[in-house]
């Protein structure tokens, strides 16, 4: 088993990080290009706790290196993950748990991510990952498939950051958009634009 | 938004992305969302009505259906209840 871990700081809310995360792989994200879908599964919220919990299907798009590509047989480029997240609004916690649903009898990928507030203006996030390889026969095989992925991690973190922020700012300009809509639209409703203008 | 796995389901998980969000900006974070009922819920059912053909037709339910399988103590976890419950 190999461990990939990571963290970052956001300069954004825990709210606009939250928020914003749902968003994380739409097409203002140009460097997570290796998610090709997200789909949503289900989706609850707890009535005691408040916790909402969230089942995505991701699909991954990204090629195998050959060395294993020629070991399975071919064709591995598209894979499935399926991410559990749970929002604890009461702790402004998000954690998302996620665990590879292809490749399964040959690899167990479990990672986890936490966002959580540093302070009222910050978001840290946290980001580990346990790669075992199950498969039978040599230790250097499985050794290389988990060197492999754990590189993958690595590269795909970096990406990972740079296309959120990218994300964080444009969610940040939408809504600052939105609201300012409101604003220009709400007195128009009630027909009061004097006094809107007024005050 | 990010698309589907099923190209025939992205107009519908459109609005429901789009539905939910408003809903989880405007109201779950401000608590007051803590109905699972509510304005996104019908939209919802269209989608997941749409995606389970997908997910069948590749195989993909029973692979979901082991996974949630393995999650089940992360639930108990990160959902705050105790394992034996």
């Amino acid at each position: 088993m190999k461990v990939f871990s990571n963290s970052e700081t956001f300069n954004y809310s825990w709210e606009e990080v939250s928020t914003a995360n749902w968003r994380k792989y739409c097409p203002w994200n140009q460097k997570s290009t290796h998610v090709v879908a997200v789909d949503t599964l289900s989706r609850s919220v707890d009535p005691e706790t408040g916790i909402l919990r969230t089942e995505r299907l991701i699909t991954c798009r990204q090629s195998a290196p050959d060395w294993l590509k020629s070991l399975m047989g071919g064709c591995m480029d598209e894979s499935q993950v399926l991410e559990t997240s749970y929002v604890d609004p009461r702790q402004k916690t998000v954690t998302m748990v996620s665990a590879n649903l292809t490749w399964s009898n040959l690899i167990n990928v479990q990672e986890t991510v936490v966002y959580r507030p540093l302070n009222e203006h910050q978001t840290r996030f946290e980001q580990s990952a346990k790669i075992t390889a199950l498969c039978g026969g040599w230790q250097r095989i499985r050794n290389s498939i988990e060197d492999t992925l754990v590189k993958r991690f690595r590269e795909n973190a970096v990406k990972g950051k740079e296309g959120f922020e990218a994300v964080l700012a444009m969610s940040r300009r939408a809504f600052a958009e939105e609201r300012e809509r409101e604003r220009m639209t709400l007195p128009r409703t009630t027909g009061d634009i004097r006094m809107a203008s007024a005050s | 938004m990010s698309q589907s796995l099923a190209k025939e389901c992205n107009e519908v998980k459109e609005r429901y992305d789009t539905c939910f969000l408003k809903w989880y900006s405007e109201k779950y974070l401000r608590g007051a969302g803590t109905a699972d009922n509510n304005e996104c819920s019908a939209l919802f059912k269209e989608y997941s009505n749409c995606l389970q053909g997908a997910l069948k037709e590749r195989g993909i339910d029973k692979l979901l259906e082991e996974a949630r399988e393995d999650n089940k103590e992360n639930d108990a976890t990160f959902m705050g209840r105790k394992k034996c419950e």
